[in-house]
Protein backbone atom coordinates (compact mmCIF):
# COMPACT_ATOMS: atom_id res chain seq x y z
CA UNK A 1 0.00 0.00 0.00
CA UNK A 2 2.77 2.42 1.00
CA UNK A 3 5.88 2.01 -1.06
CA UNK A 4 9.01 3.97 -0.21
CA UNK A 5 11.86 3.50 -2.61
CA UNK A 6 15.34 4.76 -1.78
CA UNK A 7 14.42 8.27 -0.64
CA UNK A 8 17.06 10.83 0.16
CA UNK A 9 16.46 14.06 1.99
CA UNK A 10 18.76 16.87 3.07
CA UNK A 11 18.18 19.86 5.31
CA UNK A 12 20.79 22.26 4.01
CA UNK A 13 24.10 20.43 4.10
CA UNK A 14 22.87 17.70 6.40
CA UNK A 15 21.62 14.58 4.72
CA UNK A 16 19.00 13.19 7.10
CA UNK A 17 17.73 10.35 4.90
CA UNK A 18 20.28 8.34 2.95
CA UNK A 19 18.27 5.97 0.83
CA UNK A 20 15.41 4.67 2.94
CA UNK A 21 13.23 1.96 1.43
CA UNK A 22 10.18 0.53 3.11
CA UNK A 23 7.05 -1.25 1.96
CA UNK A 24 3.97 -1.35 4.13
CA UNK A 25 1.22 -3.76 3.15
CA UNK A 26 -2.45 -3.15 3.79
CA UNK A 27 -3.32 -3.98 7.39
CA UNK A 28 0.28 -4.10 8.47
CA UNK A 29 1.62 -2.34 11.56
CA UNK A 30 5.20 -1.15 11.19
CA UNK A 31 7.10 0.53 14.01
CA UNK A 32 10.08 2.75 13.30
CA UNK A 33 12.55 2.93 16.16
CA UNK A 34 15.93 4.53 16.54
CA UNK A 35 17.81 7.28 18.34
CA UNK A 36 16.71 10.88 17.91
CA UNK A 37 18.05 12.41 14.74
CA UNK A 38 18.03 9.04 12.98
CA UNK A 39 15.42 10.29 10.49
CA UNK A 40 12.41 8.25 11.58
CA UNK A 41 10.06 11.23 11.94
CA UNK A 42 11.27 12.62 8.64
CA UNK A 43 10.35 9.37 6.89
CA UNK A 44 6.87 9.65 8.34
CA UNK A 45 6.50 13.28 7.32
CA UNK A 46 7.61 12.47 3.79
CA UNK A 47 4.89 9.81 3.45
CA UNK A 48 2.06 12.33 3.66
CA UNK A 49 3.96 15.16 2.05
CA UNK A 50 4.56 17.38 5.07
CA UNK A 51 8.18 17.20 3.97
CA UNK A 52 9.43 16.87 0.43
CA UNK A 53 12.15 14.39 -0.47
CA UNK A 54 15.06 14.99 -2.83
CA UNK A 55 15.48 11.61 -4.52
CA UNK A 56 13.70 8.30 -4.76
CA UNK A 57 9.97 7.80 -4.75
CA UNK A 58 7.03 7.28 -2.44
CA UNK A 59 3.75 5.88 -3.68
CA UNK A 60 0.50 5.31 -1.85
CA UNK A 61 -1.69 2.80 -3.66
CA UNK A 62 0.52 3.39 -6.71
CA UNK A 63 -0.05 7.14 -6.64
CA UNK A 64 3.09 9.23 -6.41
CA UNK A 65 3.46 11.45 -3.32
CA UNK A 66 4.53 14.82 -4.65
CA UNK A 67 4.27 17.87 -2.40
CA UNK A 68 3.98 20.20 -5.37
CA UNK A 69 1.13 18.37 -7.07
CA UNK A 70 -2.55 19.22 -6.73
CA UNK A 71 -3.13 15.58 -5.87
CA UNK A 72 -1.40 15.89 -2.51
CA UNK A 73 -4.46 17.02 -0.55
CA UNK A 74 -6.43 14.08 -1.86
CA UNK A 75 -3.63 11.70 -0.90
CA UNK A 76 -3.48 13.22 2.57
CA UNK A 77 -7.14 12.37 3.14
CA UNK A 78 -6.15 8.73 2.63
CA UNK A 79 -3.29 8.79 5.11
CA UNK A 80 -4.04 10.22 8.53
CA UNK A 81 -1.41 11.60 10.86
CA UNK A 82 -1.18 11.78 14.63
CA UNK A 83 1.41 14.15 16.02
CA UNK A 84 3.59 14.08 19.11
CA UNK A 85 2.08 17.34 20.35
CA UNK A 86 -1.51 16.50 19.33
CA UNK A 87 -2.00 19.76 17.38
CA UNK A 88 -5.72 19.96 18.07
CA UNK A 89 -7.44 23.17 17.01
CA UNK A 90 -7.68 25.10 20.30
CA UNK A 91 -10.52 27.36 19.14
CA UNK A 92 -12.86 24.46 18.40
CA UNK A 93 -14.52 21.96 20.68
CA UNK A 94 -13.55 18.31 20.70
CA UNK A 95 -16.40 17.28 18.40
CA UNK A 96 -15.73 20.22 16.06
CA UNK A 97 -12.10 19.14 15.81
CA UNK A 98 -13.23 15.72 14.65
CA UNK A 99 -15.88 17.10 12.26
CA UNK A 100 -13.61 19.69 10.64
CA UNK A 101 -12.16 17.43 7.94
CA UNK A 102 -15.34 15.57 7.00
CA UNK A 103 -17.35 18.79 6.66
CA UNK A 104 -14.83 21.11 5.04
CA UNK A 105 -12.67 18.70 3.07
CA UNK A 106 -15.05 15.88 2.23
CA UNK A 107 -18.17 18.07 2.15
CA UNK A 108 -20.17 15.67 4.27
CA UNK A 109 -23.50 16.97 5.62
CA UNK A 110 -23.11 18.34 9.14
CA UNK A 111 -25.53 15.80 10.69
CA UNK A 112 -23.65 12.82 9.24
CA UNK A 113 -20.29 14.25 10.25
CA UNK A 114 -21.58 14.97 13.76
CA UNK A 115 -23.00 11.47 14.23
CA UNK A 116 -19.76 9.89 12.98
CA UNK A 117 -17.67 12.16 15.19
CA UNK A 118 -19.69 11.22 18.28
CA UNK A 119 -19.33 7.52 17.45
CA UNK A 120 -15.57 7.89 17.02
CA UNK A 121 -15.20 9.82 20.26
CA UNK A 122 -17.12 7.11 22.08
CA UNK A 123 -14.83 4.56 20.51
CA UNK A 124 -11.75 6.30 21.92
CA UNK A 125 -13.45 6.60 25.30
CA UNK A 126 -14.31 10.31 25.20
CA UNK A 127 -18.07 10.21 24.67
CA UNK A 128 -18.47 12.51 27.68
CA UNK A 129 -16.05 15.17 26.43
CA UNK A 130 -17.52 16.09 23.05
CA UNK A 131 -18.32 19.69 23.95
CA UNK A 132 -15.11 20.37 25.87
CA UNK A 133 -12.27 22.47 24.48
CA UNK A 134 -8.93 20.71 23.96
CA UNK A 135 -7.23 22.67 26.74
CA UNK A 136 -9.68 21.23 29.26
CA UNK A 137 -8.45 17.73 28.53
CA UNK A 138 -5.38 15.83 29.69
CA UNK A 139 -2.64 15.10 27.17
CA UNK A 140 -3.79 11.51 26.82
CA UNK A 141 -7.36 12.60 26.14
CA UNK A 142 -6.17 15.17 23.60
CA UNK A 143 -4.16 12.53 21.80
CA UNK A 144 -7.20 10.28 21.61
CA UNK A 145 -9.19 13.18 20.11
CA UNK A 146 -6.40 13.57 17.58
CA UNK A 147 -6.72 9.88 16.70
CA UNK A 148 -10.49 10.31 16.31
CA UNK A 149 -9.86 13.34 14.08
CA UNK A 150 -7.59 11.27 11.86
CA UNK A 151 -10.08 8.37 11.78
CA UNK A 152 -12.94 10.69 10.81
CA UNK A 153 -11.40 11.04 7.36
CA UNK A 154 -11.70 7.25 6.98
CA UNK A 155 -8.07 6.96 5.99
CA UNK A 156 -6.55 3.78 4.66
CA UNK A 157 -3.53 4.21 6.88
CA UNK A 158 -2.52 6.31 9.87
CA UNK A 159 0.95 7.59 10.63
CA UNK A 160 1.83 8.10 14.30
CA UNK A 161 4.74 10.42 15.09
CA UNK A 162 5.83 9.57 18.65
CA UNK A 163 2.23 9.72 19.83
CA UNK A 164 3.01 9.10 23.49
CA UNK A 165 6.30 10.98 23.89
CA UNK A 166 4.67 14.18 25.17
CA UNK A 167 2.46 12.38 27.68
CA UNK A 168 2.78 11.86 31.40
CA UNK A 169 3.65 8.21 32.00
CA UNK A 170 0.29 7.35 33.56
CA UNK A 171 -1.57 8.61 30.46
CA UNK A 172 0.39 6.60 27.93
CA UNK A 173 -1.59 3.41 28.47
CA UNK A 174 -4.96 4.76 27.34
CA UNK A 175 -3.53 5.97 24.06
CA UNK A 176 -1.70 2.71 23.42
CA UNK A 177 -4.90 0.74 24.06
CA UNK A 178 -6.72 2.76 21.39
CA UNK A 179 -3.83 2.19 18.99
CA UNK A 180 -3.76 -1.54 19.72
CA UNK A 181 -7.51 -1.77 19.07
CA UNK A 182 -7.03 -0.01 15.75
CA UNK A 183 -4.27 -2.42 14.82
CA UNK A 184 -6.50 -5.36 15.71
CA UNK A 185 -9.23 -3.97 13.45
CA UNK A 186 -6.80 -4.14 10.57
CA UNK A 187 -5.78 -0.49 10.24
CA UNK A 188 -2.54 0.04 8.37
CA UNK A 189 -0.22 1.88 10.72
CA UNK A 190 3.28 3.28 10.65
CA UNK A 191 4.35 4.22 14.15
CA UNK A 192 7.44 6.12 15.23
CA UNK A 193 7.76 5.19 18.87
CA UNK A 194 9.97 4.66 21.86
CA UNK A 195 7.44 2.28 23.42
CA UNK A 196 9.25 -1.01 22.93
CA UNK A 197 6.52 -2.91 24.77
CA UNK A 198 3.94 -1.65 22.31
CA UNK A 199 6.19 -2.43 19.36
CA UNK A 200 6.76 -5.96 20.60
CA UNK A 201 3.09 -6.60 21.25
CA UNK A 202 1.42 -4.89 18.31
CA UNK A 203 3.86 -4.40 15.45
CA UNK A 204 4.10 -6.88 12.61
CA UNK A 205 7.47 -5.46 11.74
CA UNK A 206 10.00 -3.18 13.36
CA UNK A 207 12.59 -1.11 11.50
CA UNK A 208 15.60 0.31 13.27
CA UNK A 209 16.88 3.54 11.79
CA UNK A 210 20.32 4.93 12.40
CA UNK A 211 21.98 7.86 10.65
CA UNK A 212 19.31 8.18 8.00
CA UNK A 213 19.21 4.53 7.02
CA UNK A 214 17.25 1.46 8.00
CA UNK A 215 20.06 -0.66 9.35
CA UNK A 216 17.89 -3.56 10.45
CA UNK A 217 14.30 -4.62 10.10
CA UNK A 218 12.36 -7.73 10.82
CA UNK A 219 9.44 -9.15 12.73
CA UNK A 220 8.98 -7.38 16.02
CA UNK A 221 9.84 -10.22 18.35
CA UNK A 222 13.04 -11.23 16.60
CA UNK A 223 14.35 -7.72 16.12
CA UNK A 224 13.65 -6.64 19.66
CA UNK A 225 14.96 -9.77 21.36
CA UNK A 226 17.71 -10.96 19.02
CA UNK A 227 18.98 -7.97 17.07
CA UNK A 228 21.87 -8.83 14.77
CA UNK A 229 23.27 -5.38 14.04
CA UNK A 230 25.62 -3.88 16.56
CA UNK A 231 23.86 -0.48 16.46
CA UNK A 232 20.50 -2.07 17.15
CA UNK A 233 21.90 -4.07 20.04
CA UNK A 234 23.46 -0.96 21.48
CA UNK A 235 20.27 1.10 21.08
CA UNK A 236 18.02 -1.55 22.59
CA UNK A 237 20.34 -2.02 25.53
CA UNK A 238 20.12 1.68 26.29
CA UNK A 239 16.36 1.92 25.86
CA UNK A 240 15.45 -1.22 27.76
CA UNK A 241 17.85 -0.73 30.66
CA UNK A 242 17.01 2.81 31.64
CA UNK B 1 -17.20 78.83 33.38
CA UNK B 2 -20.90 79.42 32.95
CA UNK B 3 -23.45 76.67 32.67
CA UNK B 4 -25.17 78.55 29.86
CA UNK B 5 -21.90 78.44 27.91
CA UNK B 6 -21.86 74.66 28.20
CA UNK B 7 -25.41 74.28 26.93
CA UNK B 8 -24.60 76.63 24.08
CA UNK B 9 -21.37 74.88 23.05
CA UNK B 10 -22.43 71.30 23.56
CA UNK B 11 -24.72 70.90 20.49
CA UNK B 12 -21.98 72.22 18.20
CA UNK B 13 -19.38 69.95 19.76
CA UNK B 14 -21.72 66.95 19.55
CA UNK B 15 -22.17 67.61 15.84
CA UNK B 16 -18.40 67.53 15.61
CA UNK B 17 -18.32 64.36 17.68
CA UNK B 18 -20.62 62.68 15.16
CA UNK B 19 -18.14 63.46 12.37
CA UNK B 20 -15.29 62.25 14.59
CA UNK B 21 -17.11 58.94 15.01
CA UNK B 22 -17.79 58.68 11.28
CA UNK B 23 -14.15 59.31 10.40
CA UNK B 24 -13.01 56.81 13.03
CA UNK B 25 -15.33 54.06 11.80
CA UNK B 26 -14.51 54.74 8.16
CA UNK B 27 -10.76 54.77 8.77
CA UNK B 28 -10.97 51.69 11.01
CA UNK B 29 -12.80 49.71 8.33
CA UNK B 30 -10.45 50.82 5.59
CA UNK B 31 -7.34 50.13 7.69
CA UNK B 32 -8.70 46.69 8.65
CA UNK B 33 -9.33 45.57 5.07
CA UNK B 34 -6.16 47.10 3.70
CA UNK B 35 -4.14 45.89 6.70
CA UNK B 36 -5.34 42.31 6.28
CA UNK B 37 -4.52 42.41 2.59
CA UNK B 38 -1.05 43.82 3.32
CA UNK B 39 -0.42 41.21 6.02
CA UNK B 40 -1.36 38.35 3.68
CA UNK B 41 0.78 39.89 0.92
CA UNK B 42 3.73 40.29 3.25
CA UNK B 43 3.50 36.64 4.32
CA UNK B 44 3.05 35.44 0.75
CA UNK B 45 5.73 33.17 -0.69
CA UNK B 46 5.54 35.28 -3.87
CA UNK B 47 8.48 37.63 -3.41
CA UNK B 48 7.05 40.45 -5.49
CA UNK B 49 3.99 40.59 -3.24
CA UNK B 50 5.86 40.49 0.05
CA UNK B 51 8.35 43.07 -1.17
CA UNK B 52 5.60 45.43 -2.35
CA UNK B 53 3.73 45.11 0.93
CA UNK B 54 6.89 45.51 3.00
CA UNK B 55 7.90 48.66 1.14
CA UNK B 56 4.43 50.15 1.39
CA UNK B 57 4.26 49.45 5.13
CA UNK B 58 7.68 51.00 5.79
CA UNK B 59 7.00 54.12 3.72
CA UNK B 60 3.62 54.71 5.35
CA UNK B 61 5.03 54.10 8.85
CA UNK B 62 7.88 56.47 8.10
CA UNK B 63 5.65 59.42 7.25
CA UNK B 64 3.81 61.64 9.73
CA UNK B 65 0.07 61.11 9.36
CA UNK B 66 -0.48 64.84 9.03
CA UNK B 67 1.83 64.94 6.01
CA UNK B 68 -0.11 62.06 4.44
CA UNK B 69 -3.35 63.97 4.99
CA UNK B 70 -1.91 67.12 3.40
CA UNK B 71 -0.67 65.06 0.48
CA UNK B 72 -4.03 63.48 -0.15
CA UNK B 73 -6.02 66.68 0.32
CA UNK B 74 -3.72 69.26 -1.30
CA UNK B 75 -1.53 67.33 -3.75
CA UNK B 76 -3.88 64.75 -5.25
CA UNK B 77 -6.21 67.43 -6.70
CA UNK B 78 -3.26 68.66 -8.75
CA UNK B 79 -3.08 65.16 -10.20
CA UNK B 80 -6.77 65.35 -11.02
CA UNK B 81 -8.09 63.40 -8.02
CA UNK B 82 -10.65 65.53 -6.20
CA UNK B 83 -11.67 64.43 -2.73
CA UNK B 84 -13.79 66.17 -0.12
CA UNK B 85 -11.97 66.94 3.11
CA UNK B 86 -14.10 64.28 4.83
CA UNK B 87 -13.20 61.62 2.25
CA UNK B 88 -9.55 62.63 2.34
CA UNK B 89 -9.42 62.28 6.12
CA UNK B 90 -10.91 58.76 6.04
CA UNK B 91 -8.59 57.64 3.27
CA UNK B 92 -5.56 59.32 4.83
CA UNK B 93 -6.09 57.84 8.29
CA UNK B 94 -7.19 54.49 6.83
CA UNK B 95 -4.08 54.14 4.71
CA UNK B 96 -1.77 55.42 7.44
CA UNK B 97 -3.15 52.94 9.97
CA UNK B 98 -3.32 50.04 7.52
CA UNK B 99 0.45 49.74 7.98
CA UNK B 100 0.05 49.29 11.74
CA UNK B 101 -2.92 46.97 11.27
CA UNK B 102 -0.89 44.89 8.84
CA UNK B 103 1.79 44.44 11.49
CA UNK B 104 -0.86 43.54 14.09
CA UNK B 105 -2.34 40.89 11.81
CA UNK B 106 1.02 39.57 10.70
CA UNK B 107 2.14 39.12 14.29
CA UNK B 108 -1.12 37.27 14.99
CA UNK B 109 -0.76 34.99 12.01
CA UNK B 110 2.89 34.27 12.70
CA UNK B 111 2.10 33.36 16.29
CA UNK B 112 0.14 30.31 15.13
CA UNK B 113 2.19 27.17 15.70
CA UNK B 114 3.42 25.33 12.63
CA UNK B 115 1.82 22.21 14.10
CA UNK B 116 -1.63 23.73 13.58
CA UNK B 117 -1.01 24.09 9.88
CA UNK B 118 0.51 20.62 9.64
CA UNK B 119 -2.49 19.10 11.40
CA UNK B 120 -4.83 20.89 9.00
CA UNK B 121 -2.78 19.73 6.03
CA UNK B 122 -2.78 16.18 7.32
CA UNK B 123 -6.56 16.05 7.00
CA UNK B 124 -6.31 17.31 3.43
CA UNK B 125 -7.15 20.98 3.94
CA UNK B 126 -5.93 23.36 1.26
CA UNK B 127 -4.05 26.59 1.98
CA UNK B 128 -7.04 28.93 1.66
CA UNK B 129 -9.22 26.73 3.83
CA UNK B 130 -6.45 26.48 6.43
CA UNK B 131 -6.15 30.26 6.46
CA UNK B 132 -9.91 30.70 6.89
CA UNK B 133 -10.70 27.90 9.34
CA UNK B 134 -7.50 27.41 11.34
CA UNK B 135 -5.10 30.36 11.12
CA UNK B 136 -7.26 33.49 10.98
CA UNK B 137 -9.71 32.56 13.77
CA UNK B 138 -6.76 32.03 16.11
CA UNK B 139 -4.79 34.99 14.77
CA UNK B 140 -7.73 37.33 15.36
CA UNK B 141 -7.76 36.43 19.06
CA UNK B 142 -4.06 37.19 19.29
CA UNK B 143 -4.32 40.38 17.23
CA UNK B 144 -7.34 41.71 19.11
CA UNK B 145 -5.61 43.61 21.92
CA UNK B 146 -3.27 45.51 19.56
CA UNK B 147 -6.22 45.97 17.18
CA UNK B 148 -8.22 47.61 19.95
CA UNK B 149 -5.32 49.90 20.78
CA UNK B 150 -5.08 50.86 17.13
CA UNK B 151 -8.80 51.68 17.09
CA UNK B 152 -8.35 54.00 20.07
CA UNK B 153 -5.40 55.68 18.35
CA UNK B 154 -7.44 56.20 15.18
CA UNK B 155 -10.19 57.81 17.25
CA UNK B 156 -7.71 60.22 18.78
CA UNK B 157 -5.84 60.89 15.55
CA UNK B 158 -9.10 61.67 13.75
CA UNK B 159 -8.52 65.11 15.34
CA UNK B 160 -5.82 65.56 12.68
CA UNK B 161 -8.65 65.93 10.18
CA UNK B 162 -9.15 69.38 11.71
CA UNK B 163 -6.00 70.45 9.87
CA UNK B 164 -7.64 69.85 6.50
CA UNK B 165 -10.83 71.74 7.42
CA UNK B 166 -13.04 68.84 8.47
CA UNK B 167 -15.44 70.14 11.14
CA UNK B 168 -14.91 67.23 13.49
CA UNK B 169 -14.87 67.71 17.24
CA UNK B 170 -11.43 69.31 17.66
CA UNK B 171 -12.07 71.73 14.80
CA UNK B 172 -15.51 72.55 16.21
CA UNK B 173 -13.83 73.33 19.53
CA UNK B 174 -11.20 75.52 17.86
CA UNK B 175 -13.90 77.50 16.06
CA UNK B 176 -15.91 78.10 19.24
CA UNK B 177 -12.81 79.00 21.24
CA UNK B 178 -11.65 81.43 18.59
CA UNK B 179 -14.93 83.30 18.60
CA UNK B 180 -15.71 83.21 22.36
CA UNK B 181 -12.24 83.06 24.00
CA UNK B 182 -13.73 80.49 26.42
CA UNK B 183 -10.66 78.28 26.06
CA UNK B 184 -10.98 76.49 29.38
CA UNK B 185 -14.63 75.62 28.98
CA UNK B 186 -14.33 74.60 25.35
CA UNK B 187 -11.23 72.44 25.57
CA UNK B 188 -12.33 70.83 28.83
CA UNK B 189 -15.56 69.86 27.10
CA UNK B 190 -13.66 68.58 24.06
CA UNK B 191 -11.38 66.51 26.27
CA UNK B 192 -14.32 65.06 28.23
CA UNK B 193 -16.16 64.20 25.03
CA UNK B 194 -13.09 62.38 23.66
CA UNK B 195 -12.96 60.38 26.89
CA UNK B 196 -16.67 59.59 26.50
CA UNK B 197 -15.81 58.04 23.15
CA UNK B 198 -12.47 56.40 23.92
CA UNK B 199 -13.12 54.92 27.37
CA UNK B 200 -16.10 52.77 26.27
CA UNK B 201 -13.99 51.61 23.34
CA UNK B 202 -11.14 50.67 25.68
CA UNK B 203 -13.53 48.83 28.02
CA UNK B 204 -15.19 47.12 25.05
CA UNK B 205 -11.85 45.84 23.80
CA UNK B 206 -10.96 44.59 27.28
CA UNK B 207 -14.23 42.68 27.45
CA UNK B 208 -13.76 41.16 24.00
CA UNK B 209 -10.25 40.15 25.01
CA UNK B 210 -11.56 38.36 28.07
CA UNK B 211 -14.33 36.70 26.03
CA UNK B 212 -11.98 35.47 23.32
CA UNK B 213 -9.35 34.57 25.88
CA UNK B 214 -11.89 32.36 27.62
CA UNK B 215 -13.10 30.48 24.56
CA UNK B 216 -9.57 30.14 23.22
CA UNK B 217 -8.46 28.63 26.50
CA UNK B 218 -11.71 26.74 26.72
CA UNK B 219 -12.78 28.14 30.10
CA UNK B 220 -16.07 27.22 31.70
CA UNK B 221 -18.14 28.53 28.80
Amino acid sequence: MININAIHKSFGDVEVLKGVSLTVAKGEVVCLIGPSGSGKSTVLRCINGLESYDQGSITINDRQVDVASKDINDLRTQVGMVFQRFNLFPHRTVVENVMEGPIFVKNEPRETAHANAIALLEKVGLGDKVEAYPQQLSGGQQQRVAIARALAMQPEAILFDEPTSALDPELVGDVLIVMRDLANEGMTMVVVTHEMGFAKEVADRVCFLYGGQIVESGDAHTLLTQPTHERTQDFLRRVLNH
Amino acid sequence: MEFSDITAFLPILLKGALITVQITIGALLLSTLLGLLLALMKLSPVRALSLTAGTFINVVRGLPIIVQLFYIYFVLPELGIQLSAFQASIIGLGVAYSAYQAENFRAGIEAIEAGQIEAARSIGMKSKLIMRRVVLPQAIRIALPPYGNTAVMILKDSSLASTITVAEMTRAGQLIAASTFQNTTVYTLVALLYLCLSLPLIFGVNRLERYFGKSAKGGKA
